[in-house]
């Protein structure tokens, strides 16, 4: 009876681990509190959507067999030490197989160097501070492109407006993405041929807009490139409207793409313009998540929103990873020499998503994106430039608060 | 000359808005001498309140301001009662981290239970302005400016013209013969943090119609409120009105004229040169230990 | 509390952390728990820093970030703008900070209770600030700003469990030396009764400035370490008044003016959030909070501190009996 009760613990046992060991352990650092709170919120609920699609078919289909995904997700509180803390600790500690990026560059940058030096792949869609890629890293890749590049069809967008902007103002919050932001949307600007009248950068924890907008108001822009998260970009629509202040033109570098902003706002919304990666009426399409129109409406079925731009990189990332590994047949649990291969892998791929294309450089950046320019019409995001994708022409100038009913 | 008179407006009306939020503050400490670290926390419920009486039940915001009193003074009173009580007579250190300790449940049982997400209070006149001669003034903001004014100069007449105003300055300014007085030191504590939380609170509902508002938003008000108070005088609730209408005023002005960033900067340098150089705020009447 | 087996104990703690990164693949310990603890290690130094000045002379310090962020950022600037080394920049660091610390600590410890908690946050949150706006303002490239600064890659986690562990012992052998040397006499009479003191022809200025000056020192050579280790530094990292409030809470759970209270406390509330976070990833702000607000309520003197009065009664009841 012993004898029996053993073996049956032991065949059990082994079989467990056996089960145990048929999962690809998936991990990832993202900031679900604190100043990206939100925003990180956004990256899990894509990663989320990814595993469920894939799940829902048994999971990777690796060498025949399918292999289900686990995600294992930390809090990093929107604080980098935190994020590459947390990251060693998915590594040394979970011995996850795999390790996916957060949000936000500072805690992006942080994480990344540790799986750097472990030699994890990182792929991330939520980060795309030019420094992320200068750093000589191979293990780092982004399915966005650099925030100085991201902004660019903001700015470019000028070509097809008439008659054509010759002025504008940079304002920015004082953090790394926005900064770069800014830097973009100057270099553009004169390429362009705008002249920029005043550059500010401005603390993130400004409360007040206004004051600081009377100043940009008297100069009169015909443009104002803001470089913003989802606040920024809510508070100063806000502050825009309590001064009076309507350019013929306000375009942000992140933050209309979310829900949120066309929520809040409402017809206060209307005519802003965003930099984006993405809209779901480019002709892109794949295996998993079928075309970005597919995608999109998929997405609002599951969570009762359309996702932004930066949920559906983080999931065209986690995709790549998911084609690289199905590729080279490597099975769970990971071993180093997979994990190497895996990398050099993800530098050979050249993948169409419903995301568009996915290939990453020898930085690690995503090289062939085009920078999309949206709008809001009507309470939604149209794709405006360029031309050759654009649903629809772009609404210029933008029309003053009191005029709008 | 324009852009001056309308920055200086602004200035004078986020001024108002320090203040509105900073009173209750002031009160707490100087009557019982707790800083409360969880004073931006009551600011965000009130927010909430708002938002939900909105969107939920459409009512205005302005109407919701009742609800908001109400329910903050009874928060106000209870925590006092129950928790806060306790610790009054420690050193301030205790009081410090008890205060921080329910900063932490209370914003983060929001977080939990409203989550991250951004909020605003987006009524048909959000945003709408006056615009006098050239200058824009925006109304929601206008009528926190008078609310502040109203609430600033209505604690003060309490303070110093009904009986439970006395009673609370009797508590305030030497509890032992207070309680000779027959005084109930603990009522009047409870009373007092009541009042506070609910001008806060009624301040917060002010506020969310023209912030943003997010469960872990209290922090910066509780820092700022504990900078406007010390620049007018802690525990000298015109103080508050003083010190916020300065601030204000410094950091819209140079906002307009030189960067954001260094009003940012300006502001702690400013208070930091107060503290040395006139600890008792600019009206020269706070309560330095 | 007897000395010698006390001294014992900790000689054996500190060799079994010592051997510790040695034996850690044999030990079947993860390179995580070696970050965890040097992470550990270096919550203890900033905490026994803060507790040098707000435990012995009571004055509750809420600005002491500053000193972390300077020493942060001048090793930072002094590595990459003038290739120093590390440790060289690293005492440059300690040095800096210490020296500032006298032209801050003069005036504002001259203030009162909670006014020199609000002054010292002014301090450091201006600093955050300026460190901000430099550039911008005076348009130059100096700090960088918002871009931040990256520094060299440096050795691997054992390195800073190492440094991490002896500049813990380095700030728990002053925070000892202080409880029971003049100086430390001096600092907790000006907690008890600073006019008496004074009264009593006690130089109280020197002695602050003395105090505050140590632990501005050894907060920006731990400041050092924390950027070359992270690799990144912007002023929003390190000039976070999160970190203060952290050094405080700990402190004031350990139990603020002796030697092991900020041990304790950094260990425990460390602890605290490394078993909550997983599993609670929402809520254990809210987990932390009651904790807090119970031990505080019953245990107002912290661990430590409750443990003393207690072993103190104890010992009056058996001279007694």
């Amino acid at each position: 009876m012993f004898g029996i009760v053993v073996a049956f613990v032991l065949t059990a046992g082994v079989h467990g681990t056996a089960l145990a060991q048929a999962k690809f352990r998936i991990g990832y650092a993202v900031p679900l509190t604190g100043t990206f709170g939100r925003d990180g919120n956004l990256v899990k609920d894509a990663y989320a959507f990814w595993k469920d699609l894939v799940n829902a078919k048994g999971g990777i289909y690796v060498k025949g067999k399918r292999f289900p995904v686990e995600l294992i997700f930390l809090d990093d509180k929107s604080i980098a030490a935190e994020n590459a803390k947390l990251t060693e600790r998915l590594i040394t500690k979970d011995r996850v197989d795999l390790i996916l990026g957060g949000f936000g560059s500072d805690s992006v940058f942080a994480g990344s160097a540790v799986a750097e030096k472990y030699k994890y792949p990182m792929v991330s869609g939520a980060a795309s501070s030019n420094k992320l890629f200068e750093r000589g890293f191979k293990y780092y890749f982004s399915t966005l492109g650099k925030a100085t590049e991201e902004v660019r069809g903001c700015v470019d967008i000028a070509q097809i407006l008439s008659p054509r902007p010759k002025t504008g103002v940079i304002l920015g919050s004082d953090v790394l993405f926005t900064a770069l932001a800014c830097e973009g949307y100057k270099k553009y600007a004169e390429q362009n041929g705008i002249e920029i009248l005043h550059f500010e950068l401005f603390p993130i924890t400004l409360q007040d807009y206004n004051s600081m907008l009377l100043k940009v108001k008297q100069k009169n822009p015909d443009v104002l490139f803001v470089g913003s998260h989802l606040m920024v970009a809510m508070k100063m629509i806000q502050a825009m409207k309590e001064i009076d202040f309507t350019p013929k033109m306000v375009t942000f570098s992140y933050g209309p793409t979310v829900p949120d902003f066309i929520k809040n706002l409402g017809r206060d919304a209307e005519y802003v313009v965003a930099a984006s990666e993405w809209a779901p009426n480019l002709p892109y399409k794949d295996a998993l998540f079928g075309t970005a129109r597919e995608f999109n409406d998929n997405y609002f079925k599951k969570y009762g929103r359309y996702p932004d731009y930066v949920e559906a990189a983080s999931a065209a990332g986690v995709y790549a990873m998911q084609v690289a590994i199905e590729k080279l047949g490597i099975v769970p649990p990971l071993k180093q020499a997979d994990r190497v291969k895996l990398m050099e892998e993800l530098h050979k791929q050249d993948l169409m998503t419903f995301y568009g294309v996915v290939k990453f450089g020898p930085d690690g950046a995503n090289e062939a994106h085009p920078p999309v320019a949206v709008q809001i019409q009507n309470g939604k995001l149209i794709n405006v430039f360029p031309k050759e994708a654009a649903e629809a022409t772009p609404w210029y100038p933008m029309k003053p608060w009191k005029e709008r009913q | 000359m324009l852009l001056f008179l309308q920055s200086l407006l602004n200035g004078l009306l986020l001024g108002g808005i320090y203040a509105a939020y900073s009173a209750g503050f002031s009160l707490i400490f100087g009557v019982m001498g707790v800083v409360n670290l969880f004073h931006g926390e009551m600011v965000m419920l009130g927010a909430f309140i708002t938002y939900f009486g909105f969107t939920l039940f459409g009512i205005d915001p302005f109407l919701t301001l009742p609800f908001s009193i109400v329910f903050l003074f009874i928060f106000g009173y209870m925590v006092q009662r129950l928790i806060i009580n306790r610790v009054v007579e420690s050193p301030p250190m205790i009081s410090y981290i008890l205060t921080f300790g329910i900063h932490l449940i209370v914003a983060y049982s929001a977080l939990w239970a409203w989550t991250a997400d951004f909020r605003t209070v987006t009524t048909s006149y959000s945003g709408v302005n006056a615009n006098v001669y050239g200058v824009i003034i925006p109304y929601a903001r206008l009528a926190t400016f008078g609310i502040a004014l109203c609430v600033v100069m209505g604690l003060y007449l309490f303070l110093y013209r009904s009986e439970m105003g006395r009673a609370i300055r009797a508590t305030a300014q030497d509890k032992e013969i207070a309680r000779l007085k027959g005084v109930n030191i603990h009522h009047i504590y409870a009373v007092t943090f009541g009042i506070g939380a609910a001008i806060t609170g009624m301040a917060g509902s002010l506020i969310s119609t023209y912030f943003i508002i997010f469960p872990q938003m209290g922090l910066p008000y509780t820092i700022l409120a504990f900078c406007i108070v010390v620049l007018g005088g802690m525990g000298y609730v015109p103080g508050a009105l003083w010190g916020g209408l300065i601030l204000g005023v410094i950091q819209s002005v140079t906002a307009t004229y030189l960067n954001a960033g260094l009003s940012g900067a300006l502001t702690f340098i400013l208070l930091f040169v107060m503290l040395i150089v006139r600890p008792a705020g600019i009206a020269g009447k706070g309560i330095i230990e | 509390m007897k000395q010698k087996p006390f001294l014992a104990t900790i000689t054996a703690g500190s060799i079994l952390l010592l051997l510790l990164p040695q034996v850690s693949t044999v030990a079947g310990v993860s390179e995580y728990m070696i970050r965890f603890l040097a992470i550990i290690f270096l919550w203890i130094g900033k905490t026994g820093c803060w507790n040098i000045v707000a435990g012995y002379t009571g004055y509750i310090d809420f600005g002491a970030v500053a000193y972390f962020g300077i020493g942060s950022y001048v090793t930072a600037l002094l590595m990459t703008k003038a290739d120093l080394p590390f440790l060289l920049s690293m005492l440059m660091s300690g040095l800096v900070s210490g020296l500032i610390a006298l032209p801050i600590g003069l005036p504002t410890l001259r203030l009162k209770g909670v006014y020199f908690g609000i002054a010292t946050l002014a301090f450091a949150e201006a600093m955050k600030q300026i460190v901000l706006e430099f550039d911008q303002t005076a348009r130059l490239q100096f700090f960088e700003g918002p871009h931040g600064i990256t520094l060299p890659i440096g050795p691997g986690n054992e390195f800073f469990y190492y440094a991490g562990f002896v500049i813990m012992m380095v700030i728990l052998g002053i925070n000892s030396w202080i409880e029971r040397s003049k100086f430390g006499y001096g600092l907790k009479a000006i907690r008890e009764s600073e006019l008496t003191a004074e009264l009593s022809g006690v130089d109280t200025l020197r002695l602050k400035m003395k105090a505050y000056a140590i632990s501005a020192f050894f907060l920006g050579v731990i400041g050092s370490l924390e950027a070359y280790w992270l690799t990144y530094i912007t002023p929003h990292m390190v000039f976070d008044v999160l970190i203060t409030i952290q050094m405080v809470v700990m402190a004031l759970l350990g139990g603020m003016g002796t030697v092991l209270g900020p041990a304790v406390g950094a260990a425990f509330l460390t602890l605290l959030y490394e078993l909550l976070y997983k599993d609670f990833p929402y809520t254990y702000g809210i987990i932390v909070g009651v904790i807090v607000v119970v031990a505080v309520l019953l245990m107002p003197r912290g661990i430590v501190g409750t443990l003393k009065q207690k072993s103190k009664c104890k010992m009056n009841r058996q001279t007694h009996t």
